[in-house]
C-alpha cells in the first residue's frame, strides 16, 4: 500500500464538485475569523499615528538573539530527545515499554513556568541559582519534547512498520533500519512536532521571564505595555511571525521531500525488536528520565516545602476545576472541527488560494498569546461579544495549528486513492470524511484533542486578559501566585492541571495501543 | 478498553458541545445580571490575596453592594482597560507601585473623586494630588545584609551601597522589576541626577551577577552567605520568618533589616476608572478599605505597613522603625522613565 510516486500537483485532486463551494466558503470563514484578530491589531499599532518611529529599540536585537537561540537549542533537543524515545517505545520491546509509552505524555501536562518557578525555588534552597539560557533551553526541551514523540509515534506505528519488516527481512539491523528506513519515513510527522514545539518555545513567557533570559514575548509585551510603544511592539511581533513563518515553511519542505502514502497499518502490533540486557537498561533510562525528571521538578518542591502548601487554597479548588475542564472542552471541540475542515480544503481544493488561506489561518499559534488578547479585546468590544466568547474565539485562534498540524501529516500519508475511490462510487466530501477519513483519522484526530486539550488548561495570557470577572482558572491561579513569589499557594492547582493532563493521556492509550 | 473503541469521537463531541453551550449561556446570563439594577461594584485588582476576599465580603455585609473580582498583573490589567475603552465595566482600578499607578493616570484611566474620608485617611504624600487614585497600603524597600559578611553599620543611606567594600556581595533584582526602578527614581528625586548617575555607576560595580528576578531567591541568598547586602521589599523576608518552613525560617534569622535613611517607601492604591458605571460604589470601597480598620487588615494580608504608622504585625514590629522618605508617590512615577534610562546608561542589567 505504500508508493513513493510524486503527486502532480500539492495534493490530490478529486475532479471538483458543486458540493465543494460549501466547504469553501466554510474555510475563508474560519480563516478570516482567525485572521481578523491578529489584522486589526497590526492595522491599530501601524497606524496608531504615535510619534515613535519604527525601531527595534534598545532591547529588541537582545530579544531576537534570545528567542533564536531558545528556538535552535530547544529545537534540536527535542528531536533528538523525542525521535529516539519515539522509536524505542513504538519499536523495540523492552520491560515497561507500555507504561512509558503513556508517561511521556506527563511532561506536557506541567506548565513550563510552574517547573520554572518550582526549581528556582528549589535550588535557592539549596544554594542552587537556576538562571540563564542554559537551563531554560533544558526546562523548554522537557516541556515540549512530548509533541515530537507523539507525532514521530503515530508514524513509526502507521506507515513505516510494512516497509521496517521488509527491511528487516533483509537483514538490516536497527540502526540501519533506524537511520535508512525509519527516520526519513517520520521526517514529516518530527518535523511538524519540531515545528510545534518552537512555536511554544517562541510563545513561552512566564519561565524565560523568571530565567531571566531576554526574548520576544516579553520584548513585545513590555514595548506595549509599558513603553507605551505599539508600533515597536508590533515590530517585534513581526519578527516572531518571521521566525514561526520559516519553521513552518521547513517543516513543509521536509514533508514534501518525503511524501510517502499508506493505509493504517493493519498487520498485527508487535514490536520489531526485542531489546536485552544492557540495551533494555538503556532504552529503559532514556525513556524514563524525561518523565520522571519532569515530575520531579515540582514533586521535589512539594516534598521538601510540603509546609508551604496552602490549606485555604484547597476549597477554591472545585470551582477553578470545573471552570477549567469547560472551557478546555468546549475550545477542544472547536479547535478540532475548524481544523478538520482546514485540512479537508488541502485535500479537495487545489485551489492556490484557498490552500494558501489554510496555511496562513494557523499563524495565531505564532503570535504571543497577549498580542493576540489584546487584538480580540480591541475587536470585541464594539461587537458586544461576551468575554467568554471571546476567550473561546482566541483559544480557537491560537491553538488551530495544534489540531491541523497532526491531521496534515495524517492526511498527507493517506494514498489519494482511497478519495478517489470513494468517489467514483458516488460520495461528496462530506461522505468521504465521514465514512473514509474520520475512521482513518481516528488516531490522529485524538491525539489532536489531547494536545489542544491539555494546551488550553494549561494556556495563561488569554485567559488572563479575556476572562470574565471572578472566572478564575487553574492555570490563572498558579501564575498568580507564583508571580507573587508564594510557590507553596502554586502547588495545589497546578498539581491539578497536571492530573487533567494525566487523565487526558490516558484517555488516548487504548487508541494508541489499538493499531 | 475496548469501550473507547467506537463511539470515543461521538462522546468528545457530545462532551465539547455540552460545555460549549454551558459557557455561552453563562456568558449569556452575566451580561443580563449585569443589566439588572442590583448594585455592585467591579474591580480590576493587581493584588492576589484570599484574605482580600473576606474584605470584600464584609464591604457588601455592611452596605449591600456586591464586589466583582479581576485579579490580574498589574500592566495587563492596564492595558486592557485602556483597550476597553467606553466598554469596560470596570468601576475601580488597584495597581501596585507608584510608576504604575502613574502611568495609568497619564493614559487617563481614573476619573478624580473628591472625598473628605479619603483626604483624612490618606496623607497627602500617598495620593494624587488631582485625587484619581489613592493609596491603600505601604511596603518599604530597606536593605537585607548577612552580618557575617558584610557589617550593617557601613550602610547608613543607600548612596553607602555603592562603597567599594561591597564589590561582589551586593545583590540587587534586574532592571526591568519596578520595585528597583522607582528606588532608584526615589533617589532621582531626593539628590538629583548627577549624584544619582555616580551612585548608579558604585552601585553597577558592586553588583553579583547575573542579578536576581526574584525577591524571594534573593533574600535567600543573603541568609545563604551568596550574598552580603540585597535590597528587597520588607515583605518577602516577613513572609518567610511567618511560614510554615523550617528551612526557610532558619535561613530568613540570618537576615538583618538595615534601614537606610530615609527608606524608600511605594504603595498599593486604588482609584476610581474614567468609564465606571457604578463610580459611587467604587469610591465607598475605596473609603472602606483605606479606612483604618479595614486598612490594616488588607496590609496584613501581605505584611505590608498600614496608611499611617507601623501597624500590628508582629514580625514587622521587630524589624523595628524607619525615616520614611519624604519624596511624593506621584513624582516616583513621573520620574520613572528618567530612572530606566539612567539604569540601562549605567548597565544595570
Amino acid at each position: 500500500m505504500t508508493q513513493s510516486a510524486k503527486p502532480a500537483t500539492g495534493t490530490t485532486a478529486p475532479p471538483p464538485t458543486n458540493s465543494r463551494t460549501g466547504l469553501a466558503v466554510a474555510v475563508v470563514v474560519i480563516s478570516l475569523l482567525a485572521l481578523l484578530p491578529l489584522l486589526n491589531l497590526f492595522r491599530a499599532a501601524l497606524f496608531s499615528g504615535g510619534g515613535s518611529p519604527l525601531a527595534l529599540g534598545f532591547d529588541g536585537g537582545d530579544q531576537i538573539r534570545g528567542t533564536l537561540l531558545l528556538v535552535l537549542g530547544e529545537g534540536i533537543a527535542g528531536a533528538v530527545l523525542g525521535t529516539a524515545i519515539g522509536w524505542l517505545t513504538a519499536m523495540c520491546h523492552f520491560p515497561g515499554r507500555r507504561w512509558l509509552r503513556i508517561a511521556q505524555l506527563l511532561p506536557m501536562a506541567v506548565p513550563a513556568y510552574l517547573s520554572a518557578a518550582s526549581l528556582i525555588d528549589w535550588g535557592s534552597h539549596h544554594g542552587l541559582r537556576i538562571h540563564g539560557i542554559g537551563w531554560t533551553i533544558a526546562l523548554m526541551t522537557l516541556a515540549n519534547y512530548s509533541y515530537v514523540v507523539l507525532l514521530s509515534t503515530e508514524s513509526f506505528g502507521i506507515s513505516g512498520r510494512r516497509l521496517l519488516e521488509a527491511s528487516r527481512s533483509l537483514g538490516v539491523g536497527p540502526w540501519r533500519s533506524f537511520f535508512r528506513v525509519a527516520v526519513p519515513i517520520a521526517l514529516p510527522a518530527v518535523g511538524a512536532g519540531v515545528a510545534l514545539s518552537a512555536m511554544e518555545v517562541v510563545n513561552e513567557l512566564g519561565a524565560v521571564r523568571l530565567l531571566g533570559v531576554p526574548s520576544l514575548s516579553a520584548g513585545i509585551l513590555d514595548r506595549w505595555q509599558i513603553d507605551g510603544d505599539p508600533k515597536g511592539a508590533a515590530l517585534l511581533s513581526l519578527a516572531a511571525l518571521a521566525i514561526v513563518a520559516v519553521l513552518v515553511a521547513a517543516e513543509r519542505r521536509l514533508r514534501q521531500r518525503s511524501r510517502r502514502w499508506s493505509l493504517a497499518g493493519s498487520s498485527h502490533q508487535q514490536p520489531l525488536w526485542v531489546l536485552q540486557g544492557w540495551r533494555a537498561w538503556l532504552a529503559l533510562l532514556v525513556c524514563v528520565l524525561p518523565p520522571l525528571v519532569a515530575l520531579l521538578i515540582p514533586g521535589l518542591w512539594v516534598l521538601e516545602g510540603w509546609q508551604n502548601l496552602s490549606v485555604v487554597a484547597f476549597r477554591e479548588l472545585l470551582p477553578l476545576a470545573a471552570r477549567s475542564l469547560g472551557l478546555a472542552l468546549a475550545a477542544t471541540g472547536i479547535t478540532l472541527v475548524a481544523a478538520l475542515l482546514l485540512a479537508v480544503v488541502r485535500r479537495w481544493c487545489p485551489g492556490p488560494a484557498l490552500q494558501q488561506l489554510s496555511f496562513v489561518a494557523g499563524l495565531g499559534y505564532a503570535v504571543p498569546g497577549s498580542v493576540l488578547a489584546l487584538g480580540l479585546i480591541v475587536l470585541g468590544g464594539p461587537l458586544a461579544l461576551g468575554p467568554l466568547l471571546l476567550l473561546l474565539w482566541g483559544y480557537g485562534d491560537r491553538f488551530l495549528a495544534v489540531g491541523k498540524q497532526g491531521l496534515d501529516a495524517a492526511f498527507e500519508r493517506l494514498p489519494p486513492s482511497v478519495d478517489e475511490a470513494a468517489v467514483s462510487l458516488g460520495q461528496s466530501w462530506q461522505g468521504v470524511l465521514r465514512r473514509v477519513h474520520l475512521p482513518l483519522l481516528r488516531g490522529p484526530l485524538l491525539v489532536g484533542a489531547l494536545l489542544v486539550f491539555v494546551d488550553v488548561v494549561k494556556e495563561l495570557p488569554l485567559t488572563l486578559s479575556l476572562r470574565p470577572f471572578d472566572f478564575d482558572t487553574l492555570a490563572v491561579r498558579v501564575f498568580q501566585y507564583a508571580s507573587d513569589e508564594r510557590v507553596g499557594a502554586a502547588m495545589a492547582p497546578s498539581l491539578l492541571i497536571m492530573l487533567f493532563g494525566l487523565i487526558a493521556a490516558a484517555a488516548l492509550i487504548p487508541s494508541l495501543e489499538r493499531r | 478498553m475496548t469501550i473507547w473503541h467506537r463511539g470515543i469521537i461521538r462522546d468528545l463531541t457530545r462532551a465539547t458541545l455540552g460545555a460549549t453551550a454551558l459557557l455561552v449561556s453563562a456568558d449569556w446570563t452575566s451580561m443580563v445580571l449585569a443589566q439588572s439594577r442590583i448594585q455592585e461594584v467591579n474591580v480590576y485588582s493587581g493584588r492576589h490575596y484570599n484574605t482580600d476576599k473576606a474584605l470584600y465580603a464584609e464591604f457588601t455585609r455592611r452596605t449591600g453592594i456586591r464586589v466583582n473580582l479581576l485579579e490580574g498583573k498589574d500592566d495587563e490589567l492596564i492595558q486592557r482597560l485602556k483597550s476597553e475603552g467606553s466598554n469596560s465595566r470596570a468601576d475601580l482600578l488597584v495597581l501596585v507601585d507608584a510608576a504604575r499607578l502613574v502611568r495609568a493616570q497619564q493614559d487617563n484611566l481614573f476619573r478624580p473623586i473628591s472625598s473628605r474620608e479619603l483626604n483624612k485617611d490618606v496623607p497627602a504624600n500617598l495620593r494624587d494630588p488631582g485625587g484619581r487614585w489613592y493609596a491603600l497600603t505601604r511596603r518599604a524597600r530597606p536593605v537585607m545584609v548577612n552580618a557575617a559578611l558584610v557589617n550593617p553599620r557601613l550602610i547608613r543611606t543607600y548612596a553607602d551601597l555603592a562603597r567599594p567594600e561591597l564589590k561582589g556581595k551586593l545583590c540587587m533584582r534586574n532592571r526591568a522589576s519596578v520595585y528597583s526602578q522607582s528606588l532608584v527614581a526615589d533617589e532621582l528625586v531626593r539628590r538629583g541626577r548627577p549624584a544619582t548617575q555616580n551612585w548608579l555607576e558604585g552601585v553597577v560595580a558592586n553588583q553579583q551577577q547575573p542579578v536576581f528576578s526574584s525577591d524571594t531567591t534573593m533574600v535567600r541568598a543573603v541568609g545563604q552567605g551568596q550574598c552580603g547586602a540585597a535590597i528587597a521589599n520588607q515583605y518577602y523576608l516577613a513572609r518567610l520568618l511567618s511560614g510554615d518552613n523550617d528551612a526557610d525560617r532558619a535561613i530568613a534569622k540570618k537576615v538583618r533589616v538595615v534601614w537606610p535613611d530615609p527608606t524608600h517607601v511605594n504603595v498599593t492604591a486604588g482609584g476610581v476608572t474614567r468609564t465606571a458605571r457604578n463610580a459611587d460604589a467604587g469610591r465607598r470601597l475605596l473609603e472602606f478599605l483605606a479606612s483604618p480598620t479595614s486598612g490594616e487588615g488588607y496590609a496584613e494580608a501581605n505584611n505590608e505597613y498600614p496608611l499611617r504608622g507601623w501597624g500590628n504585625n508582629p514580625t514587622l514590629k521587630a524589624f523595628g522603625t524607619f525615616k520614611v522618605s519624604p519624596v511624593p508617590m506621584e513624582q516616583l512615577g513621573r520620574r520613572n522613565r528618567e530612572a530606566v534610562q539612567l539604569m540601562t546608561q549605567a548597565g544595570w542589567n
